[in-house]
């Protein structure tokens, strides 16, 4: 009886151990994409993929992807969208549309990530898989989201703090009063422009107490409350990250905003996170024309997010110093793809992709240049 | 009985413009970087597009009518115009040629659903609303030609840019041209046929048929006169936004519409000056563009500019019963 007992304990023993070898085997494997190599779909599939809207250029890159990846797989997809990204109810709608299809799978790219738990959990009692693509769902119900196709927001936000902060500190440094940074975010709804805007914060917040000097944060509530580290008063920091966000998400109340901030004499720097937002700082700069990329001589720093031809002009002739690219094609490729695995009914693990920093010296460089759509 | 001459002071439109200094006083006052030179640039570079629009639609809103199609409408033919400059080369002005007959086109649409078919205005124009905001989705984000890219010629038309970069002189002529516009449709308001027509529709549209005037013809011009301008607007819209995106405008024709009630249109029809609009729009833009100087955060901007239309409305309606009381 005890040997049985003994020879039972051994192998749940062998078995608990191997299960937990396996991740460390799944960890070396460095290319997530990797999991989808030789899929083939078992059907040809129709996904509908929920995208947040039409409104820039980003949006039509992730269909461009989604469109290679379903010529690559046989599948098809439609792609939907409100009319703009505020319009939270009307995707809210359009999502519950799709889900009543009983599609074999859905993309979401959430406007507002804690409008959807909703259908999110009406998609895991009907079994269907969602794939989140460009932003994720915090708190998604469990089991709904089966994979996540999204650029670490974080990382993409630290990388803009990183790149400005090497510009500025020497300005910070010597600098006689209060100086301000700016970040104007189209929302504080959206998940992956919330982790964006914190994510250039706290990292802007790390490196200004590193060399000495006392920050806080001020304006929109939202971002003042995810500021990790920033205590000192508004009155007495040395310096102050004032974070703007528009009624809605439209190029001209963003400009309005950057207009107030970029206005003030001690402005020195400002961050617009995404297309929509980066535009406006350019809009509110036809004016004011303070932005330049050499702080030493008084020039406003800015830097902006994503592509499109605008932004990409104004990193061209250094109007801005630089700014971050996520890759929208290869997100709504991945999407695709990671869809097309669940439905056939694999395990699918999360693509995340990186944001990368281009300026003037490194646009046209092979790695970068795909991700820089027009 | 003689009529009393009204006294300049209780002229609603004396009112507004005394809020507007008044505005423009306290933002200054309480913001060093109003006062500057460029936020006024600014303000009246973005004011053009919804100027243009309202002046459009104090008619259809006179005639006690309205035209919700105007702010998807112009971002449509913006759009369209842009598409046609980046993808078929076509030259800038004849873009803007195409916006101003698109304008003309939807407003003729519009005039023969609500003048001739008399169907209510307000459904007619959400009708064409959304289907200007769909044909505008069709196209993909487009920017105009840039100050300094071949056929940005057209930027100039509303500001004047002498020299280049930072120690460029900026003169905002598009002011002056707005001005001309205004005091020509008050004018037309005024002293056409047209004008008064359009007034006589607002008052009383049996009545004026009745006189024998031909009101559906004049009742469609109204919308044809509105499209006009929406077309103007896309033009001066275009020059001041980098990229227009579809899906966006929703929304804009309530900033016009609201300039032109503040202005001292009647909330029933049968009375509105275009001067009355112009510092109507005034109040909108500097609500819109001066709020965020003095710090305040975005929801508040929206609810201040709620309460003063209500405000404006309410001046409107009580002048009316006491006039009515005399």
């Amino acid at each position: 009886m005890t040997i049985k007992k003994l020879v039972a304990l051994g192998l749940s023993a062998a078995m608990v151990a191997s299960m937990t070898a396996a991740p460390v085997f799944a960890a070396e494997e460095a290319d997530p994409a990797a999991q989808f190599e030789g899929l083939k779909a078992n059907e040809a599939y129709e996904f509908p993929m929920m995208v947040k809207s039409f409104q820039s250029t980003y949006w039509q890159a992730a269909v461009e992807g989604m469109q290679k990846a379903a010529d690559e797989l046989g599948v098809t997809f439609t792609p939907q969208g409100p009319n703009s990204e505020s319009d939270i109810a009307d995707q809210v709608n359009m999502i519950n549309t799709a889900i009543a299809a009983k599609p074999v799978g859905m993309g979401l790219a959430a406007c507002d990530t804690s409008s959807v738990t909703e259908a999110l959990q009406k998609c895991v009692d009907d079994g269907i898989p969602v794939v989140t693509f460009d932003t994720g769902v915090s708190d998604a119900p469990e089991g709904s989201v089966v994979a996540e196709v999204v650029t670490d927001n974080a990382q993409a936000g630290s990388v803009a703090a990183e790149n400005m902060y090497a510009a500025i500190k020497d300005v910070i440094a010597n600098a006689e009063g209060q100086v301000i940074i700016g970040e104007i975010n189209q929302d504080a709804t959206a998940q992956n422009i919330q982790l964006r805007g914190a994510g250039f914060i706290n990292k802007m917040i790390e490196l200004i107490k590193a060399d000495g000097k006392t920050v806080a944060v001020a304006g929109n509530e939202f971002y003042v409350n995810a500021a990790e580290g920033a205590d000192a008063e508004e009155a007495d920091a040395d310096v102050v990250i004032q974070v703007a966000v528009p009624a809605q998400t439209t190029v001209e109340l963003c400009s309005t905003e950057a207009q107030a901030i970029l206005s003030k004499e001690n402005c020195i720097a400002v961050f617009g996170s995404n297309q929509v937002a980066a535009e406006g700082v350019l809009a509110a700069n036809a004016n004011l024309n303070v932005l330049g990329s050499d702080a030493a001589a008084g020039d406003v720093i800015g830097v902006g997010f994503d592509a499109g031809s605008i932004i990409k002009a104004a990193v061209q002739d250094g109007t801005f110093l630089g700014a971050v690219t996520q890759s929208p094609l290869m997100m709504g490729y991945y999407a695709i793809y990671a869809l097309t695995a669940a439905a056939n009914g694999d395990e699918v693990e999360d693509v995340p992709t990186a944001g990368y920093w281009y300026d003037s010296t490194n646009m046209e460089d092979e790695s970068i240049a795909p991700n820089l759509y027009d | 009985m003689t009529k009393k001459k009204k006294s300049i002071l209780s002229d609603q439109r004396f009112i507004v413009l005394l809020v507007v200094i008044a505005l423009t006083a306290i933002f200054s006052f309480m913001s060093k970087e109003f006062r500057q030179y460029n936020t006024m640039l600014s303000l009246l570079d973005f004011s053009y597009y919804d100027l243009l629009m309202a002046i459009g639609v104090t008619f259809p809103l006179i005639t006690g009518g309205v035209d919700l199609s105007i702010g998807t409408g112009m971002v449509c033919y913006a759009l369209i115009g842009g598409t046609l400059i980046r993808s078929h080369g076509i030259p800038v002005i004849v873009a803007m040629l195409v916006c101003v007959l698109l304008g003309v086109l939807i407003g003729t649409l519009n005039g023969v659903l609500i003048g001739v078919m008399n169907l209510p205005p307000f459904l007619a124009t959400l009708c064409t609303c959304m289907i200007t905001r769909g044909a505008g989705s069709l196209c993909t984000a487009t920017p105009w030609p840039g100050l300094t890219q071949e056929g940005g010629w057209f930027h100039s038309i509303f500001k004047l840019t002498i020299g280049t970069g930072r120690s460029a002189d900026r003169y905002p002529i598009g002011f002056l041209w707005m001005v001309i516009l205004v005091l020509l449709m008050e004018f037309v308001l005024n002293h056409t046929k047209f004008g008064r027509y359009t007034i006589a529709i607002g008052s009383n549209k049996e009545a004026a048929a009745l006189s024998g005037i031909n009101v559906k013809f004049y009742h469609v011009m109204v919308y044809v006169v509105c499209g006009l301008f929406t077309g103007l607007a896309a033009i001066a819209y275009a020059a001041v936004t980098p990229t227009v995106q579809p899906g966006t405008g929703a929304g804009l024709e309530m900033d016009a519409i609201g300039g032109v009630f503040v202005g001292g249109v009647a909330a029933t029809g049968g009375y509105g000056s275009v001067l009355g609009t112009f510092v109507g729009i005034f109040v909108i833009m500097l609500l819109k563009t001066g709020l965020p100087y003095i710090g305040l955060q975005a929801n508040w901007q929206q609810i201040i500019t709620g309460l003063v239309l209500i405000v404006a409305v309410l001046i409107d309606i009580i002048k009316e019963k006491k006039a009515a009381a005399l």
